[in-house]
């Protein structure tokens, strides 16, 4: 053989090794005929559907926050490596992997653990109503219920299936009414069997998305009890904690409490509950936080350090992506408040000014 | 043993070896002579295939090479440029080594093999010593002795004595006519004429990459027809042999005749003194320039 | 042919000195964490560099972690790069195809010996690392998963086993490419840092967001994987993937080197 022929005969190896996957990838995936509407009510369906695999969510919004936010900063700016096992809402394992270790939650009826292997740390806790958001909320199919939840018909249309996970996913798109939320769309891929999004790609301005989640491995038996269930390692700290983060804690102890309505948005939990405040409905959602002078001030600090943040009468505020954030000025008689959510800056300076103006709210 | 046709190797617009038919017959020390540079370690590689030809054939025994690679070469010996061997192991080490590469030479006869030619090449003593610690001479000696390790039917040496004393060079000669009496036909590539004079029994000369000549030594070194006559008398006896004169160099004349004793008798009867006198036979040298410069060997005058 | 490579591998000084250096580093940070007893901070550092503290049976594992990203690589593209440009350079090349060895045989066997040397080097640092290791931060009856799970020891050795494996397969793509460039040039220390810089181009390119496209082949993308075999139950997505990968690379370094070598003229 000439030398000709066996560099061909290795380029030709190549090219067959190089696009098998793209030719894979590539081949045509058959379209469902299941409108939109049903497509919607299966995923709205879908809470009960136990299910296991593993994902991964690329978050592109670098919050310009660090202390007790550097969690939510790196799960919504960075990549999430997830494992879920779900038996039911009350009973799943998540544990989102790096490449040194992983920090495990993992819930059952008694309520939460979180696992972190670095620091051999067992931490119980309740699993609380008002929260921030966690690695376990970037799973497709609680994503997906999260952003379709209160969605209606007129709102989704549907868009070709694709392949996810080896499933032909056909596709939804929410494209919110309402004026008030800072998200354009959201892309939504579904399991047509069970209603479980297995993609979801959450737009703001412009066509990279703010945060996507996609399922490469999926299973939809129901996973072993045994995987679910957790006992610490003999060696391990075990830590009992009241609250899960600081918005938990400030929703708990802080000795205030927020209005029912807010810029024009409904409170969602039963008002008079705890302290925090979490508003609007679909993909316009706003939380407002109480916070203690020695977790607002840094915050402040570090807030007015970044270049696109702005300084105002109501406070300072940056946006990222969808995402608004407005910390309130410090004020004797008042709370300083942290509100951030997926509305418009507009909407976040009225709620300020609401917050600032309004009745006195303590509890 | 070796032939070659039409061997040809092109570098990019460089022609190194052109057309080039060697024939090596069994038995035979072929010397194959050449300027630095006139292709001879080009056309070497080429018959142990580790250059391949542009165009042409090569047969060792009979197979074509570098096809028949794997049944030609465990009958082969070689030493290409120089001698080499793993620094970090002894003498024996490296036979061990190069014996046991592919296919192998039996395991059973290996250690008897490997003092037998350590001792034909002179290095019994320092066999167990790292290479990194040998002088030239001896790793040439050790390069032979690999070369020798499987008694090959031919050997194919490149420039094997460089590097040796005279004492050296003069065993490996030695060594070379034992091996070359038992059986082994030995290709010997050289600049060295006087080595190639010594040894060989046909001669090949390449020059500028074409081979120029390629005859047996006894029949290049034959007699001319001439008498050389050296005599402190030149002018009775450029008398004498009026007519017959070629050349005169001083005391020295150049007589058309093989017959010397002839001559002799004609230059004594005549009463000229001659100090030497003998049948002119040309020197390698001679036949070797005489070649290179393009002229047509024979027709030269020296 | 491969019996001779061993050979000519292990009674190669340098193989040695190789091997004592990648025990250096871990040997050395075993010490520093007996007797600081800091770990690193989360998400900081080499796996498994925080649960040695309180269990030297895993610190294998954590000395394979630490010579995984350089050393091991270093030391894989310069003795693969060495394979047949060594032999060039020494001259040897030209009386081991002469011998005659097939030059598709040479190939093979020198990658074998390449992966031989990986083994050896992998296993005397994953000994150091247990003899080290138990000696200066102690044992535990019962090692914890990274999941939180316990591991029976019979459990640690049998996936400490299987990563020592991924490790040595992890290095076979390092070991073509050099291989590969190897054949290409009589300079073995050109070869070895031709293969290095395909590595640090790929450890450029692994942290690159832009080339997410190209991430997938990328020779060091699935490396670390080898800590999802401690996690419970073993994630193996990633480590089949990462051997699957370093198959490829094999496949077609071997290839281009089989195309570019066996009508070489050896002029070396």
């Amino acid at each position: 053989m000439t030398p000709v022929r066996r560099w061909l005969l290795v380029a030709l190896g190549v090219c067959v090794l190089v696009l098998t996957p793209t030719a894979i990838r590539s081949l045509p995936v058959a379209d469902s005929d299941v409108s939109a509407a049903d497509l919607l009510q299966r995923v709205q369906d879908s809470a009960s559907v136990p299910y296991s695999g593993y994902a991964e969510a690329v978050g592109g919004m670098q919050l310009p926050v660090s202390d007790q936010f550097s969690d939510l900063a790196q799960l919504l700016g960075e990549r999430t490596r997830l494992r879920v096992w779900w038996r039911a809402a009350d009973d799943w394992r998540v544990d989102a992997l790096d490449i040194t270790g992983e920090t495990d939650l993992i819930r059952s009826t008694d309520g939460l653990v979180m696992w972190e292997y670095e620091a051999a740390r067992a931490t119980y806790t309740d699993d609380p109503p008002v929260r921030l958001p966690r690695a376990a909320d970037l799973v497709p199919p609680v994503l997906g219920r999260l952003v379709l939840g209160e969605a209606v018909a007129e709102e989704v249309s549907r868009l070709p299936a694709v392949r996810v996970a080896g499933r032909e996913a056909p596709g939804l798109r929410l494209t919110p009414a309402d004026s008030q939320t800072t998200v354009d769309h959201v892309d939504v891929w579904v399991d047509p069997d069970t209603g479980l999004a297995l993609r979801v790609a959450v737009y703001g301005a412009g066509d990279t998305p703010a945060m996507t989640t996609t399922f490469l491995d999926l299973t939809t038996q129901r996973p072993a009890a045994a995987q679910t269930a957790f006992t610490p390692p003999p060696d391990a700290h075990v830590d009992y904690d009241e609250a899960v983060d600081i918005a938990a804690a400030a929703d708990r102890f802080a000795p205030f409490t927020a209005p029912d309505r807010l810029a024009g948005l409904d409170r969602r939990i039963t008002p008079g509950v705890g302290a925090v405040g979490q508003y609007g409905r679909g993909v316009a959602r706003l939380i407002a936080i109480p916070l203690r002078d020695e977790d607002a001030d840094p915050l402040r600090e570090q807030l007015l350090t970044t270049t696109n943040s702005r300084s105002g009468r109501r406070g300072v505020s940056v946006t990222v992506g969808p995402l608004g954030l407005l910390l309130t000025p410090h004020a004797h008689d008042r709370p300083t408040w942290l509100l951030a959510g997926t509305v418009t800056q507009r909407t976040l300076s009225t709620a300020a000014r609401q917050l600032a103006d309004g009745p006195e709210l303590i509890r | 043993m070796i032939v070659t046709r039409g061997l040809t190797k092109r570098y990019g617009a460089v022609l190194a070896v052109d057309d080039v038919d060697l024939d090596v017959r069994t038995g035979d020390i072929y010397g194959f002579l050449g300027a630095n540079g006139s292709g001879k370690t080009t056309t070497v590689r080429m018959l142990l295939g580790l250059v391949l030809a542009t165009t042409g054939k090569i047969e060792l025994f009979g197979q074509a090479m570098p096809h028949a690679a794997r049944s030609v070469l465990p009958q082969v010996g070689s030493l290409v440029e120089g001698p080499a061997a793993y620094g970090h192991l002894s003498g024996r080490a490296n036979l061990s080594l190069f014996d046991a590469m592919g296919t192998g030479g039996p395991r059973r006869t290996r250690r008897a093999r490997i003092d037998e030619v350590l001792a034909q090449v002179g290095l019994t003593d320092v066999g167990r010593r790292a290479v990194n610690a040998y002088s030239l001479g001896m790793r040439q000696r050790l390069g032979l002795a690999a070369a020798l390790l499987r008694a090959p039917r031919l050997l194919v040496l490149d420039e094997p004595t460089n590097g040796l004393d005279p004492q050296g060079i003069r065993e490996i000669r030695e060594l070379l006519l034992q091996l070359h009496a038992g059986g082994t036909t030995i290709f010997l590539s050289s600049h060295l004429l006087a080595e190639v004079e010594q040894m060989c029994t046909r001669v090949g000369v390449l020059d500028r990459g074409r081979l120029v000549l390629q005859e047996k030594l006894s029949v290049l070194q034959a007699p001319t027809g001439r008498t050389v006559v050296r005599t402190p008398d030149a002018n009775r006896a450029q008398a004498l042999l009026d007519g017959r004169l070629e050349r005169r160099d001083g005391s020295r004349l150049l007589v058309r005749g093989a017959d010397a004793a002839e001559v002799n008798a004609l230059l004594v009867g005549g009463g000229v003194r001659v100090d030497e006198l003998g049948a002119e036979r040309r020197s390698l040298e001679q036949v070797v320039l005489a070649a290179t410069e393009g002229a047509v060997p024979g027709s030269v005058t020296p | 042919m491969i019996g001779v490579e061993l050979v000519k591998m292990l009674r190669r000084p340098r193989t040695w000195v190789t091997i004592g250096l990648l025990n250096g580093l871990p040997t050395l940070v075993a010490i520093l964490l007996a007797l600081t007893d800091l770990g690193p901070r989360p998400g900081t550092g080499p796996a498994f560099l925080s649960a040695v503290l309180s269990d030297g049976t895993l610190f294998p594992l954590a000395a394979l972690a630490i010579v995984l990203p350089f050393f091991l690589p270093i030391a894989v593209a310069v003795v693969a790069g060495d394979s047949v440009a060594g032999e060039a350079q020494a001259g040897t090349l030209r009386y081991v195809l002469t011998r005659p060895v097939g030059r598709t045989h040479l190939l093979f066997a020198k990658l074998v010996s390449v992966i031989a040397f990986v083994l050896l080097a992998v296993l005397v640092v994953a000994a150091t690392g247990y003899v080290v290791g138990t000696l200066l931060l102690g044992d535990q009856p019962l090692a914890s998963s990274v999941s939180g799970t316990s591991l029976t020891p019979a459990q640690v050795t049998g996936r400490t086993v299987l990563s020592i494996l991924y490790v040595v397969l992890s290095m076979l793509g390092v070991a073509a490419i050099a291989l590969f460039l190897s054949t290409t040039t009589d300079s073995a220390l050109g070869a070895a840092l031709g293969a290095l810089a395909v590595l640090v181009a790929s450890s450029v390119l692994f942290t690159l967001d832009a080339a997410a496209a190209l991430q997938p082949y990328l020779p060091t993308r699935y490396w670390l994987a080898f800590v999802d075999l401690f996690r419970d139950p073993i994630l193996w997505r990633d480590v089949l993937r990462g051997v699957l990968l370093q198959i490829i690379y094999v496949a077609v370094f071997l290839g281009a080197s089989w195309a570019n070598f066996t009508t070489k003229d050896i002029t070396s």
